[in-house]
């Protein structure tokens, strides 16, 4: 029964304040027309959340842009080094060394990135050149090693073992190489 | 009562729905106050808002419930989204999170439109103490006469969930009401109270 009461007495002071309200309420025609003239306006074409987004993504792009192509640069030096000491390049390439001189006599007029590129290119071939006639010296010196050791399977006998008997030899030759059975039937 | 009907915002339908909505435009106007904390002018731009959107058909009736049920849900809804702008907003012009928090509180002498009674006075701050889905269910039953079923609609929860705080709710006011009552001498119903005389 309390609880019945109390609803009413909730009742009544919602609805006093909602009588309240009614009075402060604005006029509904104000308010539509407000929001009519709302819609006509043009939006703000311009967004600063958006325009901040983007230009953060574009530097993004761009840095990731500028470390590919660093690291693609990076890659085919590397490369080129290891070429050069393949045994292919091991004789000397005369013909390089004019190119070198060529390449870094042209580029006195020309923009300092150029120089730059080229005065790195006639280093490499420089270095390339003198690790080419190092590296013959070193096969040479190859070719020429012998094993201390090579004198103690050497013996007397080398040129029997060595040795092949020829088609046109004769008899009394050719049976020294047979086993001497004759004489192992007489005994 | 409301009627259901179905309202589109093109073609010649405009004008019934402009119809509907001036009928129902002092509920929604005390329905905008209740989720914008008692702030008129929050309410008024809440309210223009909801009705630009219905305006340019970007909140479209589909007759799933009742227009009055849809349109203060529009409204709550509405309102959370300006809530939550308006605070965003504020952080990004002061950084200072306790100016934020007075910004965001409603203005005093806004929400007081009208010389309050000292009784009506104690039942907002007791309805302003109730957590947020308690005083809505409440404000939906009590001052918008709609069923708990209407009123679970526009919550947008179950009706078991909004039976829970519509009780939970009437009995926190209770409970305050009487605390206040005794604090302050004040009667239910304004009879004077014999011991204060």
């Amino acid at each position: 029964m309390e609880s019945v009461g109390d609803e009413k007495k909730i009742r009544a002071l919602f609805s006093e304040l909602k009588i309240a309200d009614e009075q402060t309420a604005p006029a509904f025609t104000a308010v539509w027309q407000r929001a009519q003239s709302r819609s006509m306006k043009p939006r703000r074409a311009f967004n600063l959340s958006f325009a901040v987004a983007t230009a953060l993504l574009f530097c993004a792009m761009a840095t990731l842009a500028v470390l590919s192509i660093r690291s693609q640069r990076a890659v085919p030096a590397s490369a080129s080094a290891t070429m050069s000491a393949t045994p292919d390049s091991f004789a000397p390439r005369s013909d390089k060394g004019s190119n070198v001189a060529v390449a870094v006599e042209t580029p006195k007029d020309s923009s300092p990135p150029v120089k730059i590129r080229v005065a790195k290119s006639s280093q490499r071939h420089a270095q390339e050149i003198a690790a080419n006639s190092q590296l013959a010296k070193e096969a040479k010196a190859i070719e020429s090693w012998q094993s201390p050791t090579a004198d103690l399977l050497s013996s007397p006998s080398d040129g029997l073992f060595k040795s092949l008997p020829q088609l046109n030899e004769n008899a009394n030759e050719l049976k020294s190489f047979l086993p001497n059975r004759e004489n192992e039937k007489e005994k | 009562m409301t009627r259901s009907v179905s309202v589109k915002t093109d073609g010649m339908q405009i004008t019934e729905l402009k119809a509907e909505l001036e009928r129902l435009h002092s509920a929604s106007f005390g329905w905008a106050l209740s989720c914008c904390r008692r702030d008129q002018t929050e309410a008024e731009e809440v309210l223009q808002t909801v009705y630009l959107k219905i305006f340019e058909g970007k909140a479209r009736f589909g007759g799933e419930s009742s227009l009055k049920t849809w349109l203060f849900a529009v409204i709550r809804k509405t309102a959370a989204t300006e809530y939550r702008r308006r605070l965003l907003r504020s952080f990004r012009l002061t950084g200072d999170p306790e100016e934020i928090v007075e910004r965001a509180a409603p203005n005093e002498s806004q929400s007081a439109g009208y010389e309050r009674s000292e009784l009506q006075g104690h039942f907002q701050s007791a309805m302003k103490s109730l957590p947020k889905r308690q005083r809505e269910a409440l404000h939906l039953v009590f001052y918008e006469d709609l069923s708990l079923r209407e009123a679970a609609d526009v919550m947008g929860v179950s009706i078991g969930s909004a039976r829970q705080h519509y009780e939970r709710g009437k009995k926190r006011l209770r409970e305050s009401l009487a605390t206040m009552e005794l604090g302050y001498g004040i009667s239910w119903g304004r009879k004077e109270n014999p011991s204060a005389v």
